[in-house]
Formats: structure tokens, sequence, C-alpha cells
């Protein structure tokens, strides 16, 4: 385990695994193990290879020994790292947590079920790892392949309609990128990223690479359910099975907000964003999809659909960190995606929690809830309340840092929508609060909590909410020095 | 001189350790009530315990957590904080013991969630009290704004819920932009924490000042229901009786209330308030609002919610206090701060033992009732009076001292406003002792004060109006802190 072999190991576990367990079918329970034992591995590699890059450095590893530009090169460096640390961990919580409920809505297809979702994985871990175009491309269609097939594991045809339909939205942004690495690599001849870092100023003010980074952004915006790119996802979120969505909804869009980063900021660098005014369509775009989303997040009654909106306002948000173009709100940004894969990895097992048990996905059935999972919903309201902002949880560090930043560069316009958001997501959290709390149940109901392990990660989580608050300053003063792009 | 110190945070958890104990004991509610009033006199001797280090002149401090680089999020104890946690703490213990007896007497449900709150709200007012930084007190005011939804809402009715409704939309978006200001005033003085004399001058322009400074007087103003954003308070006297008794007169209110000394006095500072005009800006608000809930109040007939527009005037009493931007109006204020909750607490407590003994709450139907209830009416007769400002109540002093500033400040028209709103005060709640001990009646009522635990804590309260009215020890005491408070802002 030299330390150059980190950035494969990380991804080697869940794929190797995957690659098993067709393999291993004599027993179905061996399915739900060996992933769990995979993602625990991976995470601990991811958690030694942030430790290997904490101060800074980075790690390159060749493809078989095949040295960049003309070989694949694998990197991790504090930011990869923290994101390969996130999402394994997420997984691992969540693959954990739903054993019985992928019993119960998976049934006997278990074994392709966690083959798909590991494969899935691998591919967002070697969308976080890899530092070539093409081979980005890669693990982007590997990643989506995956999700349509999570996404139809839902139990009607709604899930499989939201699945067609993911499927031909997901294919178009997934072509735009391509056409887009297209244009680049027709001006520069490299897909290395670092070569590409370089070559690229030259060729800059040309018509190509114009419409090659037009069209990254597009495909990009497409993947991650950017406003008004977001057509496919509160389907595909509501619909897909409830353990399918507890892993998708927290960690693909993330995954793909981290990839536009990576892309635009260490790639691209500042002055190309700032040259196509592209900070500005962060700020709009980033703009209307909080408001959008929340009140559309406000009037939906499924629950999973709400989140889906949810989502989509809060990925707005992020934007809105990242156009501002500041330390601080990038840190923010930062935060705030590490913050929304966690949050939402709980809200989505508390809505499978809710359906496991008792069948109730819609917030207005919420009110029966209330005696019957007192501990589920202890945690919900931590984490609704993290959610909205409410100090000293987690959610309040990214978004204050967001505001900050506002204040800092003058954009009050920005920073109002800032503290705007956390009310409009009071608005929506808030109501289900409300029906659960305030609304007095129909007949009286005795306790009946979800499956163990499903309510100890729900309590993990929500717990870690505190944790993380208290260590998000760190976090942020770490990322100040190791997480910032050149030229911010 | 400044001495660190675990103590505030102590003060701080301790309810907040209590309220999971709560959780814990669902089951037995004697052991539920037992944490309840642990917290309550651990508290209160903590508090205390602080008490002769802040006399000596000292600071107690507790460093938090470094926000971002240089920033630091701190407790902070000195005399205006430890001034109103004492009010608190003390009125909590029996506060307690009121709540027990009134939940239970009206067998309301879902007690276990009650007493939860009502000690997380105790934990945010202290956090608010020892706040040494804007952030900090952001931090705490939203807690409190969070912990006391539950409380207003807690009949579930349609009625609760939409008064919890209207209490949520007015403080989070006071919460927000009080958020805002905050962090508009991190970024241009490069420092949160409290000033004394302010830390504002010189970092904004006339015109932005304007804006911060509605930005924060919105922000505390919610909660201290300054017109017109005074609103959801009487909205929110839906909520049983002790959380309109120690949160609707005491904690949360004066917490706004609390919040605006501290930005007249120590993030604004008089100097700018003065040359800015700012303040004389919000003394005018101030006094309308004193004038207008006090007519308000008149035209009530429900009891409480003749209360809750008698607290919002005379919470505007204690911010026009601030707001003059003299000593003696400073001083004058932070008295009133602990007499005003003294008096007001008994009469809620009173309107409560009404309610669980005869489901009154329409002062018209209270004809006789005094002879019934000799005791409560007693209590309520000694908190009206004191509340009009009767000598030799407790409320006569701070109205004295809030007089003498608005004659110090010059404002000829504030002292008038004072002056009549007095008048008004006995006129609106005057009747009310009269109806009670005058003729019976239409309605039959039958009452007695049987229950100690209902009827003792308005007598208590009573009995503490009096003692500050009278006693030299306790009025001694009492404006020594407020002026070692006052004095860190205007200097010796």
């Amino acid at each position: 385990m030299t330390p150059e072999n980190a950035p494969v190991l990380i991804f080697l576990c869940p794929f190797v695994v995957a690659l098993l367990l067709p393999v291993l079918r004599f027993d179905k329970r061996l399915a739900y193990y060996g992933a769990v034992v995979a993602l625990a591995a991976s995470a601990g590699l991811s958690y030694w290879g942030l430790t290997l890059v904490q101060n800074g450095t980075a790690i390159s590893h060749f493809m078989g020994g095949w040295l960049a530009p003309y070989g694949i090169e694998w990197y991790l460096d504090s930011l990869s790292a923290l994101m390969a640390f996130l999402v394994t961990s997420i997984a691992l919580i969540v693959v954990f947590a739903t054993g019985e409920t992928v019993e119960r809505e998976i049934g006997t297809v278990r074994i392709p079920y966690y083959t798909i979702a590991l494969l899935h994985l691998s591919g967002l871990l070697g969308m976080i790892l890899t530092r070539d175009f093409f081979n980005f491309f890669v693990f982007l269609e590997v990643a989506s392949l995956t999700a349509y097939a999570l996404v139809a594991t839902g139990d009607n045809v709604r899930g499989n309609m939201a699945s067609l339909r993911y499927l031909f939205i997901g294919t178009l942004g997934a072509s735009f990128y391509l056409l887009g690495v297209g244009y680049l690599y027709a001006g520069t001849g490299t897909l290395n990223m670092t070569d590409m870092a370089a070559r690229l100023p030259g060729f800059i003010g040309s018509r190509t690479a114009f419409l090659g980074i037009l069209f990254i952004f597009l495909g990009l915006a497409v993947k991650m359910g950017l406003f008004p790119f977001h057509g496919w996802l509160p389907d595909s979120y509501a619909h897909a099975s409830d353990s399918a969505s507890a892993l998708l909804a927290p960690l693909t869009t993330k995954v793909i907000i981290y990839s536009f980063i990576r892309i635009f900021f260490s790639v691209f660098q500042v002055s190309v964003i700032e040259q196509f005014s592209l900070d500005t369509v962060l700020l709009v775009v980033g703009a209307i999809a909080v408001i959008a989303g929340s009140f559309l997040a406000f009037v939906q009654t499924n629950f999973k659909r709400m989140l889906a909106y949810s989502t989509i306002s809060h990925i707005g948000l992020i934007m809105l960190g990242i156009g501002l173009l500041e330390k601080t709100a990038f840190l923010g940004a930062v935060l705030h995606i590490l913050n929304q894969a966690v949050m939402k990895a709980g809200l989505f097992l508390i809505a499978a929690a809710a359906a496991h048990r008792h069948g109730i996905r819609d917030i207005l059935d919420f009110t029966r809830l209330r005696a019957r999972m007192p501990w589920t919903l202890a945690a919900f309201i931590l984490i609704a309340l993290s959610m909205i902002g409410a100090p000293p949880l987690f959610g309040f560090f990214s978004k204050w840092y967001i505001l900050l930043g506002a204040i800092k560069t003058g954009q009050h316009w920005v920073a109002v929508l800032v503290v705007g958001s956390s009310l409009l997501t009071a608005l929506y959290f808030f109501r289900v609060l409300e029906r659960i709390f305030f609304t007095s149940p129909p007949v009286s109901e005795t306790v009946a909590e979800a499956p163990w392990r499903l309510l100890a990660c729900t309590g993990l989580i929500s717990i870690a909410l505190f944790v993380f608050g208290l260590l998000a300053p760190k976090i942020f003063t770490w990322g100040l020095i190791t997480l910032i792009p050149k030229g911010l | 001189m400044e001495v660190a110190s675990i103590r505030p945070l102590l003060a701080v958890l301790v309810s907040a350790a209590a309220s999971l104990g709560i959780l814990a004991s669902n089951r037995n509610r004697t052991i539920r009530e037992t944490w309840t009033f642990a917290a309550a006199s651990i508290k209160f001797i903590i508090v205390l315990s602080m008490l002769p280090a802040i006399f000596r002149g000292n600071i107690l401090t507790f460093k938090i957590l470094e926000i971002t680089p240089g920033i630091i999020c701190s407790f902070r104890v000195d005399a205006l904080g430890i001034f109103f946690a004492l009010v608190a703490s003390v009125l909590w213990i029996i506060t307690s013991w009121y709540s027990v007896g009134y939940m239970r007497a009206l067998k309301e449900k879902e007690q276990t969630r009650y007493f939860f709150s009502f000690a997380l709200s105790l934990t945010a007012t202290m956090g608010i009290a020892f706040a040494g930084d804007l952030i900090t007190f952001f931090a705490f005011y939203e807690m409190l704004a969070l912990a006391t939804y539950p409380l207003v809402a807690h009949k579930e009715s349609r009625e609760a819920v939409l008064a919890g409704r209207k209490y949520l939309v007015y403080s989070l978006t006071a919460g927000a932009l009080l958020l805002f200001a905050i962090t508009w005033t991190l970024d241009r003085t490069g420092t949160v924490a409290f000033t004394p004399g302010g830390l504002l001058a010189g970092s904004f322009s006339s015109k932005e000042l304007l804006i911060v400074f509605a930005l924060f007087i919105y922000g505390c103003g919610v909660k201290a229901a300054l017109f017109p954003v005074h609103a959801w308070l009487p909205s929110a006297m839906v909520a049983p009786t002790p959380v309109s008794a120690l949160l609707h007169a005491v904690a949360v209110v004066k917490a706004g209330v609390f919040g605006i000394l501290r930005i007249v006095g120590f993030v604004f500072g008089p100097e700018l308030l003065d040359s800015s005009g700012l303040g004389r800006l919000l003394a005018g608000v101030a006094a309308f609002t004193i004038l207008y809930a006090s007519c308000m109040a008149l035209a009530q007939d429900n009891l409480k919610r003749r209360l809750a527009y008698s607290t919002i005037s005379q919470l505007s009493y204690i911010i026009l206090g601030a707001a003059l931007v003299t000593p003696a109006a400073y001083l004058g204020s932070i008295m009133h701060l602990a007499n005003h909750a003294m008096m007001k607490i008994t009469l809620f407590f009173c309107a409560g033992v009404i309610y669980a003994k005869t489901h009154l709450e329409n002062i018209s139907d209270m004809g006789g009732i005094g002879r019934k209830l000799p005791w409560t009416l007693t209590a309520f007769t000694i908190g009206t009076l004191g509340l009009s400002g009767f000598p030799p109540f407790s409320g006569f002093i701070s109205k004295w001292l809030l007089c003498e500033g608005a004659v110090e400040a010059e404002g000829w028209v504030f002292l008038a406003v004072y002056l009549t709103s007095s008048l008004l005060n006995a006129a609106y709640l005057l009747p009310v002792v009269f109806k009670a001990f005058g003729p019976p009646g239409t309605k039959q009522i039958t009452a007695s004060e049987k229950g100690i635990a209902l009827v003792w804590p308005p007598l208590a309260t009573a009995t503490l109006v009096i003692l500050f009215g009278i006693v030299p020890f306790f009025i001694l005491t009492q404006i020594d802190l407020a002026r070692i408070a006052s004095s860190s802002v205007f200097g010796p």
C-alpha cells in the first residue's frame, strides 16, 4: 500500500466486489455483507488518503505506468480525498442502514441490486479521482447507466417511466459533455486535465474553446439537476425504491458539482470563468433555483418529492456560493456540498423508515408517525433544523460562510437570497413538522419503530450534525489553506 | 478584569441536560418534574455564584469556538447579562411549580413535550444573557424562537396552530434580518464582540447606518413586540398560561428588550446614536408603541389579551429608556426589565389561576370572583398597583428612574408619554380589580383556592414586587448591579 496507489485502491474496493457478487450467488445475504465490507474498506482507504494529502500535497497515479499526458492519470488532492471520503462513508451508512428495506423492496434480485449499486459508487469514485477528460466521461456513463437502473427498481410503472425520462435527459447531458470535450481536444490535442490547463491560455480566445466550455457546462448542468435542467430529478427520486433513492439523492448530484468545481476552477480557472461571465450566469441561475425549488418543495404532498425539490433548491444555493468567486463563499459552498450529502442521506433514510413499516409516503399522513416512531422523528427534527440552518448545527455554518462571502464581495442581493433561502427551507420543513406534531392523529397509536439499523444510522447522522457543527470552523480554517483553487 | 470560567457554560447547559432527562422519563411524571425543579434550582445557584465576581468588577468569559480565523464566539458574563439571567432563573423556579400545578389541574396533553420545550427555552434565555458576541447571541436567539414554537402551538387547535405559524414567521424573519445585520457588521468592523460604548463608530455611511440600525431593531424588535411587529404576542396568548407568564412576559420578550439594550449600549453606543439621531427615531417608535398598546389594552375583554397589550406597552417603556441614551434612562430601563417581569408574571399567574379554577377568560364575566379567590386577587391587585407605578411597589422605582432619564435627555414629550401611560395602566387594570371585588355577575361561579401548587406562585411573585419596592437590601443590590451595567456603557 504505497501512497501512489491510494487513489486506485479507493476505487477498486467497490469495483472488484461489484464484479465478484454475481459469482458468489449461493447465499443472498453475502451480497449485503460484501457491499458493506467493500464500502467500509473503501471508506477506510479514503480516510487514509485524506490524511496523506491533508497538508495540501497531491498524489498522482499513472495507470499502467504510462505517464501523462499519454496515459491516464489519477489524482488525489485535499478536495478529491474529501469527496471520496464523503461518498464512501455516506454510501456505507446508507447501504448498511437499508438492509431490511432492500430485502423487502428488491426481494429476490438483491444480488444484481448490490452489484449495480456498487458499480454506481465506483463510477462516482472514478469521476472524483480521474484526471483525464475522456476517462471522466467513461465513469460519468458508468454512474449514469447504473443510476437509471437504480431508479427503475421502483416497484411500479412510475419508477420505470422516471427511469426512462432520466435516461433520455441524462444521455443528452452526457453527449453535451462529450461534445465539449471533443472541441477542447481538437483545439489543444490533449485530454489530461493538468496538460489542458497549461495549453488552454493560448487557445481560449477561439470560438472552438467557447463552444467546448459551453457544452461541458451544459452537460454538467443537466447532470447535476441545475435549474432549469432539473426535470429528470424529482420523478427519479420520488419513484425510485426507497433504498435506491437514499443512495442516489445524497451523492450523485453532489459529485457532479464537485466535478464542475474541478473542471472549471482547476482546469479552466477563474480568469476563464470571468471572461465568459459564467459567474453571473451561476448567480442568476442559482438564485432562480433557490426560489423556484423551495416553492415547488412547499406544494408537494409526497415526502420524497419534497426532498427532491429541496435538493434542487440547495444545488442553487451551492451555485450561488461558487458563483461569488470569493474564498469564504467558495468554502461555504464546499461545506454545503458536505452537509447536504449528510442531511439528505438522513432525510431519505427517514422517508424509507416511514414507508418501510407503515407505508406512509404522504406528508398529510405524517401525523400518524408521532406516536409510532418517536426516535426517528427526533432525528428528523434535528436534520430539519440543520437544513433550515439553525445554529449550532452543521447546516448553519455553510450558509453563513456563503452569506459572509456575499457581503464581502458587496453583492448584497445574493446575501438577501442566502438568508431568504433559510426562510424558504423553514417554510416547507415546518409544514411537515406542524403536520406531525400539531395535528392531532385520528386514532391513538403505539410505538413501532424502524428496524434498528435504519434507526441507528438516522440517529448517527443527526448526532453527527452537532459534531460537524462544532468542527465546521476547523474544516473551514483547514480549507483556507488546502481547498482554495488558484486565482480566487 | 476578565476571568476565564466554565460557570456560564454550565448555567446554560444544565437545563439542556435536564431537557434530555425529561424526554427520557416520559413514563413517570414525578421523575420528569424532578428534572425541571433540579435544573431550575441548580441554574439559579450557578448564576448566583457568579454574582460576587461581577460586583468585584470582574467579567467572566468562556471561549466556545473560533468561527472564522480571529472571530471567536464566547460567553461573557457582565453586569447586564447576569441581571437578566437572575431575573429569568429566579422566576423559572417559581414558574416550574406553577406549571406542574396548572398542567395537572387542566389535564393538558403532551406534557413531556411541554416541559422539554420549556427547559430548552430557558437554556436559550441563559445563552442570550451570557452571549459575549453577536453570533453567539444570534445562535441562542434562534434557539429561543424554535424552542418556544411548540409551546405556542401546544393546544393543537386550529387557533393555536395559526398562532404558532404567525409566531414562526415573525421570529424567523427577524432572525434572518438580524443575521444579515450581524454579518454586515462583521465585514465592516472585523469584530462582533459586544463592546461597552459601541463598536460601529465610523464603519458605516449614514445611509447604511440607518439600514443596519433598522435591521438590528427589527431583529430584536419582534421579540420585544415593538410596533409594528408586535402582532404575534396577543395571538400567542393561546398558549398555556405558564408559557404566557414566563416566556411572553419574561424570557422571550425580555430577550428582545435585552437585545435592544445590548445593541444600543454595546454595538452602536450612545455617542453614535446621539449624533446620528437614530436614538430619537427609536424613541419615537417606542413612545408610539406605549400609547398605542395601552389604548388597545383598554379595548380587550379577554384578560390574557389585555395583559399581552399591557406587556407590549411596558416593553416599550424599556426600549424608550434605552433609546434616550442617558445614564439615568438606561439605568431605569435595566431596572424596569426586572420589575416589570415580576409584576407581569404575577398578573399572568393570577389569570391562569382564574382560568384553571373557573374556566373564565373574559373580564366581563369575572364579577365577584375576588370573594372566591381572595389570595389570587390580592396578588393581582399588588401587580396592578405596581404596574401603574404606585409606591411602595417596585414599579414605582423603575418608573421614577425612567422619568428622571427623560428629564435628563430633555425629552419632554417622552416624559409626558411615560406619565400618560401610567394613567392608562391604571385605567385598564384597576377595573379588573374593581370588577373582581364588586358584586357577583349573572354567572354562578364555584371555585376555591384548594391546591397549593397553583396558589402560592402568584403570592410569591407579589411578595417580590413588595420586597423590591420597600426593603433597602433588595433595592440597593438591584440598583447597584444595574448601575455597574449602565456605567460600563456610559462611563462612571
